[in-house]
Parts: C-alpha cells; structure tokens; sequence
C-alpha cells in the first residue's frame, strides 16, 4: 500500500481552487501523461494514465467516481482499472480539501491518498512504485501551483 | 563382477572423466572403481559445492555431468544445487548411494525419490542387480533429452549384489533421436509477413539459439530485416560484435535499450525462453508482436500469453529459413539499423549517476571497468548474483569465449562452483569469477578444492560487507537497514591460508594491480575488493528507487 499525505499551496483564493479541483478536465491536465475519456450516467468517468517506471512506460485505463462536498471544500476521488496488458491493477483512494491560508495568501490543499498496485508489474517496481507515485504528487502539485500563477504573471 | 562395479564401467562408457562430491559409504565403492578406471575424483567440502561443480560442467559442454554423494545426509545437502541445476537446463547425473533394503531403521535412511521431485529432478533407482545398466542408460538417456539433473539412486546392499552378465554396456546414445525440427512452410510464411511489415524489428536471442549455432543466421537476419540485436542474461555478449547490439534485454537493460525496446514493434526471438525477467513482464516490448522460434514444441511468454506467431523449429534451421523467405522476396529494408539508432547506442552504458565514494573503498562500477580493461578476452567470465550482480551484469562488455552469469534459482553461493566446474571442463582453462562477498563466503572452503587441483579461476569479491540486496530493499522502505550489514574477514588472507593467493584491494588501482599479476602468471587467487555502500546498481535503482538512470 502506497500511502500519499501532501500539502499544497496554491497562489489563488480557496473558491478558485475548488472551482477547479471539481472540474475533471482541468485536473487532468495537470497530471502528467493523463487523459480524460468517457463520461457515465452514475457521474462516473474514464482516465488513461501512462505512468513511468523507471525508463518503462506503462499505460493504465481507470474508471474514476468523484464526490464534492463543496460547502466544505472537500473532495472524494476513488479510482480503479488495470494497465493496458491486463496483468497489473491498481486501487486508490483519495481525499483532499481546500482552505485559505493567510501566508504568502492563496489556499491550502490538503491531499491524502492509498495506492494499492498489485498484479504482475508489482514485483517489477517493488519500493520504487512508492517514489513514482511521490514523484507524480510532486509533478501535479508543481503543475497546479503553475495554474494558479499563470494569470498572475501575464 | 559387483554391480557397482558395473555401474563405475557404466559411467566410464557414458563419457564421464570426472566426479564431482564427497565419499562416503553409499558410494565409496563406486568412487573407488570410477578412480580404478581412471576417472579424476574431485573431492568437495560441500555436497551440493559438488553438484554445483557438476552443473558448471555441464553448462559449460552441454554433456553430462557427473555429481556423487553419499546416502541420506549427503544427498540431502544436494537441495539448492539440483534446483539450480535444473533451472539452468543441466544434464547431470548424480550417482548417489541409498540406505539398504532390507534395513528400514538405518541411521542415514531417507526417503530419496520424494525429495528428488522436489528439487526438480528426476529419479532413477537402481532396484535390482541385473538392472544395474538400464538404469544407468536411463538416467543419461533422461538428463539428456530433458536437459535436466536425473538423481541415480543406488540401494548400498544392490550394489554389492553380483552382476552376472558380461556383455559390453550399450551407452545411451543409442537411445537418442537424430532429427532436427524443421518449421512448417504456412508458419513461415506468416512470420516473413509479420517482419516484412515491421519498421522497428528486434531479434531476441537466448542459449538456445548460440546452443544451436544460430549466430551467422541471426546476423544475416538482422541485416535484412533491420532488426537490431539484443541477447538474454544467460546469451550476455553473444554476437556484440554487431554494430546494432543493444546488450540484454530486461533487468539488466541500460535506460537507452529499454528505450529502443519500448520503440519496437516487433520481436523476433530465438531460442530464448522469453521469462518475465528479460520481458519485464511484457512490459519492455509493450508496442510489440512476438515471433517466436524454438525448438519446444510450445513457450509461454513469461508464463503468460503466446507470441502471435510460434514458429517451432531449431533455432539455426528456424532463422535461416525465414531469412531464406526474405530474400527469396527481395526484402532488405535499413529498418532500425539507423545512424540515429547507432548515435544513441554509442553512449548507451555510460553509468553517469554520481555517488560520493567512502575512503578506503572503490566504486564497484569502476572495478568492472577496469577487470573488462586489464583481463584479456580469451579469459572466461563468470557473474555472480545478489546486488553485485547488477553492476557485472550491465558493465563487463568485452566479448570473451565464455560469459556465464547465474540467476536460475535466484539463490546466491552457486556461481562458484558453477565456475570451478566450467573451468575445469575446459581443461582448466583462466577464468574470473565476480561476486558479491555473502555469495563467496557461503562455499569458500571450495578454495581449497581450487587450490588442490588447481583450478586457475581468478575470484573477485564485490565486498561491501553486507547483503546488499537485502539493504538496499531495507532502505527503500525506510527500515533499518544495518541490519544487514555483516563485517567479514580478509577474504584475501583466508585464500591465502587454502595455499592459493589472495589480496585485498581497497581502490580500483589495486584492483588493476592484483588483476594484472594474475593475468601474468593464473592460478587460484581471489581478490577481496572493499567497495563503497553507497553505490546503488542500475537495476535497484530503478526496482526500489523508481529512477531511470
């Protein structure tokens, strides 16, 4: 199990980061190698990720369920699916919450999340599946901080 | 005549020239006789240290090897090395004393058959006097066509039983078929298709491809069809004299292989077994059809899936004829034989990460290096396995007449007496052995074995007194990781003390030093190099700390 507990900041105010942590398609692009794909009827969604491990690319397809909860600013994001060979599947679960924070001003994102991957590419990554999932925390938080900047900048 | 008389003129007419195990009274008669007719004996200080020995021989000539032990606790020790043996492929004959029959109570009684499945062995017993040779038959007959280890198991009171017949002993050979499998033409044609269509073709070769002389035909097919080469773990610099040579497939892949592996859209692969460890699981030739050639009647891709197209057929045969197909439609195509592609493997197994060096220690990449650079090609090269291995097994480049790395049962402590074996299969002739220290120490009393018959191997001891494989999964996770640290003593005085030579190197200087004075003048020696902790191999790397390079 591949437990993530990170904390972001984001240079703009609490309601426009929930605006676009309830948003798929915005979050998407701030993960790398993601894509969004169908939506269901239950409110559910598709996603292909192509995750790197160590210099091998693996493709997974997820079928993800979101729930937003948006007078607390708090958000729900479960997801499962398997990669594109079928021989590795993955579990997760994710919460996270948006609050103000007074400095430097912007919002605090809180995220906590449980991997599991299991399956014939588990014994392949080990503890390294660990620092990729950490690395890719890290790259969306970057990402998302960047969102946020953009309009400021220009 | 004894019957165990018979038998030692059994395995004299098999072929077998020497013993490999520890006497006692379950095969000291036998031993006694194989010696009488004129059979080296090479007493061991570990039984399974023997059948180890036996499976280096038999690795080494593709024939029969022929391990002994003694009823019982001899055969017992044999566990771990028949395993291995198996998982190489290794015809050896374990000729191994059993308690008597009429005896149920007998101190050294086991239960040998039972345990001969579980290690993945076959059984023979030698029930009765007058089957005395078709056992013996048998038992090469099955190593042979199964290329795997047969325990000969021979009642103590049968084989004092009177074999009554004289009449000469008829060797297994006349027991084997002579055919070579031929691919059948409507196959052929579909993978002729298959490769006409690829644009980045990869040509995957194993043992069984360099077992059946395949070389000439894969090169061949390699310039027609584009295909870059790539070898097995066990095929390690088998044909790297090609321009477009990737090294081996999987765990020990450099990051610029992986890269053109994943880029490939079809592999050809030839007499490998296509396990998860070359694949990764499926994962390295993700984009990629599978053209399978092989002379089994069927492979599994690690033990998962079939390739999209199974061609049985004996690997050269096999090769040759699709090659055959090429040119008979005027196919040659430069394919992934580009200058772009020989652009990025110019620079392919330059380690670049950077690590601090402790004082006193070198970098075991460096002693690879320098072992490649100061031990000349015609030497052999055995790897090891542990951690270690995963700096020789990625670094040493240099085509030599043997390279042969472990790994079949995961295990560490069987590459040293695979070694000794090999090398005294082929005359005695130099070679190195490299391991980690955990590994040597586990059968280092066969220095000894070393140093009386004297085997010119030169052992290599990656010492960074620990078990590294263990640390560095330990660190990963974030547990203690000293916990696998064990010192050990100066490996070069203890080859010392066996009557052989042995130093110890604390910088790759003195490693080329060592390395050098044995080159000039071969003979058992092993050097005790004291490495850092800190460099971490490729492959742990990427396994446990999730980088690319």
């Amino acid at each position: 199990m591949i437990e993530v507990n990170e904390q972001v900041y984001a240079p703009a105010a609490p309601q426009t980061v929930w605006d676009l942590l309830s948003n798929p398609q915005a979050v998407v692009s701030c993960v790398p190698g993601a894509s969004l794909g169908e939506h269901h009827d239950d409110g559910s969604f598709d996603a292909g990720i192509i995750v790197k491990f160590g210099p091998a690319k693996v493709a997974f397809k997820a079928r993800i369920g979101l729930e937003l909860d948006a007078s607390t600013m708090t958000g729900k994001v479960s997801s499962r699916g398997k990669d594109n060979q079928g021989g590795t599947r993955f579990n997760a679960s994710m919460t996270f919450h948006v609050s103000p924070q007074t400095e430097p001003p912007g919002s605090t994102i809180d995220f906590k999340a449980e991997v599991e991957i299991s399956g014939r590419l588990s014994s392949v990554v080990e503890a390294g599946a660990n620092m990729v999932v950490k690395k890719m925390t890290a790259d969306f938080s970057e990402r998302l901080a960047a969102h946020f900047a953009q309009p400021a900048t220009s | 005549m004894k019957v165990y008389q018979r038998m030692a003129r059994a395995f004299r007419a098999e072929g077998i020239t020497h013993t490999f195990g520890i006497m006692g009274d379950g095969n000291m008669y036998w031993l006694n006789e194989m010696i009488k007719l004129g059979a080296t004996d090479v007493e061991v200080r570990h039984e399974g240290a023997g059948l180890g020995m036996a499976d280096g021989w038999a690795r080494a000539t593709r024939q029969p090897a022929c391990a002994t032990a003694t009823c019982g606790p001899g055969v017992s020790q044999l566990a771990t090395a028949l395993i291995t043996a198996s998982r190489a492929s290794s015809p050896v004959v374990a000729f191994c004393g059993e308690h008597p029959t009429n005896d149920d109570e007998y101190n050294q009684r086991m239960e040998q058959a039972p345990f001969a499945a579980a290690c993945e062995t076959q059984f023979v017993r030698v029930a009765t006097a007058d089957a005395a040779d078709d056992a013996v038959r048998k038992a090469f007959y099955l190593a042979k066509i199964n290329s795997k280890p047969v325990m000969l198991s021979a009642p103590m009171d049968v084989q004092q039983q009177e074999f009554e017949d004289d009449d000469d002993y008829v060797t297994s050979a006349t027991l084997m078929p002579s055919r070579q499998v031929r691919p059948d033409p409507d196959v052929l044609e579909r993978a002729a298709d298959m490769l006409c269509k690829a644009k980045h073709p990869i040509i995957l070769v194993g043992r069984g491809a360099m077992w059946a002389g395949a070389g000439d035909a894969i090169k061949k097919l390699a310039e027609r069809s584009g295909a870059l080469i790539i070898t097995t773990l066990m095929a390690k610099t088998w044909l790297s004299e090609d321009d477009f040579h990737l090294g081996v497939s999987g765990t020990y892949a450099t990051k610029t292989a992986m890269e053109l592996c994943e880029e490939s859209d079809c592999v050809v692969a030839v007499g490998a077994s296509l396990n998860r460890y070359t694949t990764e699981h499926g994962y390295l030739y993700a984009n990629a059809k599978f053209i399978h050639i092989d002379a089994k009647q069927h492979v599994m891709i690690h033990g998962v899936r079939a390739a999209d197209i199974y061609m049985q057929a004996d690997a050269r045969i096999g090769t040759e004829a699709l090659e055959g197909v090429l040119a008979k439609r005027s196919f040659k195509q430069t394919g992934y034989r580009t200058g772009e592609v020989r652009e990025r493997l110019g620079n392919a197994w330059e380690d670049r990460h950077e690590y601090k060096i402790e004082a006193g220690t070198a970098d075991p990449r460096e002693v690879v290096l320098a072992l490649d650079e100061v031990v000349p090609e015609n030497i052999s090269l055995y790897t090891g396995s542990g951690h270690t291995a995963g700096f020789s097994n990625i670094l040493f480049r240099r085509r030599r007449d043997v390279v042969m790395p472990g790994h079949f049962y995961g295990c560490i402590g069987q590459m040293m007496p695979a070694a000794i074996g090999a090398v005294m299969a082929r005359g005695n002739k130099p070679a190195m052995l490299v391991d980690g220290e955990a590994s040597t120490m586990m059968h280092l009393n066969e220095f000894d074995t070393m140093v009386r018959h004297k085997v010119p191997l030169l052992m290599v001891v990656q010492n960074n007194e620990m078990l590294g494989a263990e640390y560095y999964k330990l660190d990963a996770h974030k547990m203690n990781a000293a916990t696998s640290m064990i010192p050990s003593p100066d490996l070069g005085a203890v080859a010392r003390g066996y009557g052989g030579r042995g130093v110890m190197a604390k910088s790759v200087e003195d490693v080329r030093k060592a390395a050098a004075e044995w080159v000039a003048k071969p003979g058992p020696m092993l050097i005790d190099v004291r490495i850092s902790h800190d460099v971490v191999s490729l492959p742990y790397r990427r396994i446990h700390y999730g980088l690319d390079e």
